[in-house]
């Protein structure tokens, strides 16, 4: 089949001359030295240039290829952020994965930004005590960002790590790892509408250069922003292309991105249901989805959807300092 | 939409190229529609002339017919079904996949698409032995989920991996990354031998290059053909452009359907495709269910076969985390509204034949 010219990333005006000179597909720039097509097309050098580019695949978002036992090998290799609640972190084959997006829904209240900010604090664990190290991006919409909380969790970990500690190398760790050098591996965005929350998004490629360490970008709520929008056509079509960044975002910059969601009613015949919020095709977006609620005045999380795990149900607790699994004993 | 250059056909040179293009007339489309009497005197060549010219190129870029029985008989020798593996779906989709066609999935999120792709792509390559091209554009393919999937069904880990390398899996999140894929894989890597011109046409020539080892011809050659190419979700990268620069949109999404239905027939593969699904606000319930396939009505004409899936609710035992439901919604072979229950978790037995199998797979994962 022929390839048509529509389907290279050229820009608007480019394109038209290349119609308006009678290029069709792509086959009829065939044996057309450089300097005739500039001639045939009216066209400058640099839109041959940005041509010669669109058709090597070179612009915009390239793409990859691997066969799928490569994929195994670096998912082998890629790690899991725990969540301090061995229930959950079993349940996702532990923990929040990287290179994916996970998303938490839920009502008010039933614990969605004190996840996100226990996933926070422990992919700073370090490497000698089972962690990632990473630095973290928090996108806040909701001003749910507590600092009280954060050190409260933040010194929950480091106290259990100071009572793992054994050899030299964690000894040497434990040192750095303290509640200050926590938080100032956090960095958090205030974001107030979605033009904010997508300007973010656009810079952040810029922001991971400069801060290599950064593994983990949370979402604190994506629901915020966007569900207020208006058009529905436009909330739909940004919330679409918001889905396709992050997961662009999550692979190319092997990041966990974790993001939060609302729960809206959604009425049938007469029956009424709560389903996460945003619509049906933002569902989609998210890798994993967990939701969070409450039965019978117990906290649990579900594994909604997921590739690789079996549908389950978990309990969990959220103490003072932080999210832990259910003690049975009490 | 071609170029007159001087070697497409005998009797028209240099000269006469040059002398047509001083008369306005560069293309074949352009030859073909002007009155060729007129052109004749204008550019001073005899009518005869002409008149072989234009009836040469016409015959170089028609179609010709081919008889029935000759089509029947390629598709004896040419089509293949492809099992997916689960006998359910077998059932429904009238024992399989078939080349040359595009057989679409479509359902909610958590619906079992994915799932059921993968199943696919591992039945395909350890059963069949075939490579299998799936382009993921989610991020939602799992290798560690396939090697589960291959561990329920081999305990050799030798063919596990070699049943591995036999997917290859391509990761793109933009419509112009995947129709250069597609149009990647289409290309036929012999043909950039003569290349004259500058850089473009270089390029051209080359077929956009840049990504090695993936072309559905090179992938025959080094051993096992590529007989199934999946995209999931085709969806992903079309609808966010729906909404936008209509006109814009339409276009691009049709150029995909044209290149997967053009790789589907000439290479013979069975191309299967995800897609979402939108909810009937209007009381309509026409169709049977209250949700229907994503993408319009114009991209509904392009799969031959499709199918929705949706998740099981049943009143007396809940929610079965596990259990699908398969309808068919439009097909060319079966009645259409067939629905079979099918459980992800043990992919390729029916429901009936449980215990050893099962348990195997339940502490694999």
């Amino acid at each position: 089949m022929q390839r048509s010219l529509l389907s290279l990333p050229l820009n608007f005006s480019l394109r038209n001359k290349l119609f308006n000179a009678g290029f069709r597909v792509i086959a009829d720039l065939q044996r057309l030295t450089d300097s005739e097509l500039i001639h045939e097309a009216g066209v400058s050098q640099q839109d041959v240039l940005e041509l010669l580019q669109a058709v090597r695949g070179e612009g915009g978002d390239a793409w990859s290829s691997s066969t799928s036992l490569e994929l195994l090998q670096k998912e082998g290799e890629s790690r899991s952020i725990v969540s301090f609640c061995s229930q959950l972190d079993e349940a996702l084959s532990g923990g929040v994965p990287v290179g994916k997006i996970t998303e938490v829904c839920g009502t008010p209240g039933v614990g969605k930004t004190q996840l996100c900010l226990q996933v926070a604090v422990d992919v700073q664990i370090p490497p000698c005590f089972g962690g990632l190290g990473g630095h973290v991006i928090f996108v806040d919409t909701e001003g749910g960002f507590l600092l009280q909380r954060i050190e409260d969790i933040a010194a929950a970990v480091v106290r259990h790590c100071s009572l793992l500690v054994e050899d030299d190398e964690q000894r040497e760790g434990i040192l750095t790892f303290t509640v200050e050098t926590i938080l100032s591996n956090i960095y958090v965005v205030r974001c107030n509408d979605y033009i904010e929350v997508l300007a973010q998004l656009h810079l952040l490629p810029d922001f991971l250069l400069e801060h290599p360490r950064t593994c983990l970008l949370v979402i604190d709520s994506v629901a915020c922003p966007f569900r207020h929008i208006e058009v529905v056509s436009q909330r739909t079509q940004l919330l679409q292309s918001l889905g396709l960044q992050l997961t662009n975002l999550a692979i190319r910059y092997n990041l966990a991105v974790l993001v939060t969601n609302h729960m809206t009613t959604r009425l049938q015949g007469s029956q009424s249901q709560l389903v996460p919020a945003l619509g049906e095709l933002w569902g989609h977006a998210p890798t994993i989805r967990l939701l969070l609620q409450w039965l019978n005045s117990q906290r649990v999380a579900i594994v909604v959807k997921s590739p690789d795990h079996m549908e389950a149900i978990v309990q969990y607790q959220i103490t003072s300092d932080g999210l832990r699994d259910v003690d049975e004993s009490v | 939409m071609v170029f007159l250059r001087a070697d497409m056909c005998p009797g028209l040179d240099s000269d006469l190229v040059r002398d047509l293009r001083a008369a306005d007339v560069k293309t074949v489309e352009d030859l073909v529609s002007s009155n060729l009497e007129d052109l004749a005197h204008r550019c001073s060549v005899s009518y005869k002339a002409l008149y072989a010219i234009r009836r040469v190129l016409l015959a170089q870029h028609s179609a010709f017919p081919v008889s029935g029985a000759d089509l029947y008989e390629e598709l004896l020798s040419s089509t293949a079904i492809i099992s997916t593996g689960n006998p359910s779906l077998d059932k429904l989709l009238d024992s399989g996949l078939y080349t040359g066609e595009i057989t679409e999935l479509s359902g909610g999120p958590g619906s079992g698409k994915s799932q059921v792709c993968f199943g696919v792509a591992v039945h395909v390559s350890l059963q069949l032995k075939q490579n299998v091209i799936y382009v993921d554009t989610t991020g939602g393919l799992s290798a560690s989920r396939l090697l589960q999937m291959l561990r329920a069904q081999t305990c050799n880990v030798e063919e596990q991996m070699e049943a591995l390398q036999r997917i290859r899996v391509c990761r793109l999140f933009d419509i112009f990354a995947l129709l250069h894929c597609l149009h990647t894989l289409c290309s036929d890597s012999s043909s950039s031998s003569s290349v004259e011109g500058g850089a473009v046409a270089a390029a051209v020539a080359a077929g956009g290059g840049g990504v090695e080892g993936v072309s559905l011809q090179q992938a025959s050659v080094s051993g096992g053909s590529v007989k199934a190419v999946i995209v999931d979700s085709v969806s992903a990268v079309i609808s966010p452009l729906l909404g936008g620069n209509h006109t814009e949109a339409m276009s691009l999404m049709i150029q995909v359907a044209g290149i997967l239905r053009t790789m589907a027939k000439d290479f013979n593969v069975a191309v299967l495709v995800t897609n979402h699904v939108t909810r009937n606000t209007s009381s309509s319930r026409s169709c049977g269910t209250d949700v229907q396939p994503g993408l319009g009505v114009s991209w509904s004409h392009i799969p031959r076969t499709r199918v929705l899936l949706e998740r099981v609710e049943e009143a007396g035992t809940g929610i079965q985390p596990s259990v699908r439901s398969a309808t068919l919604i439009k097909s060319s072979r079966q009645p259409c509204f067939l629905r079979e229950e099918f459980d992800l978790r043990f992919w390729s037995q029916t429901k009936t034949s449980t215990s050893g199998k099962r348990k195997r797979e339940e502490s694999d994962s």
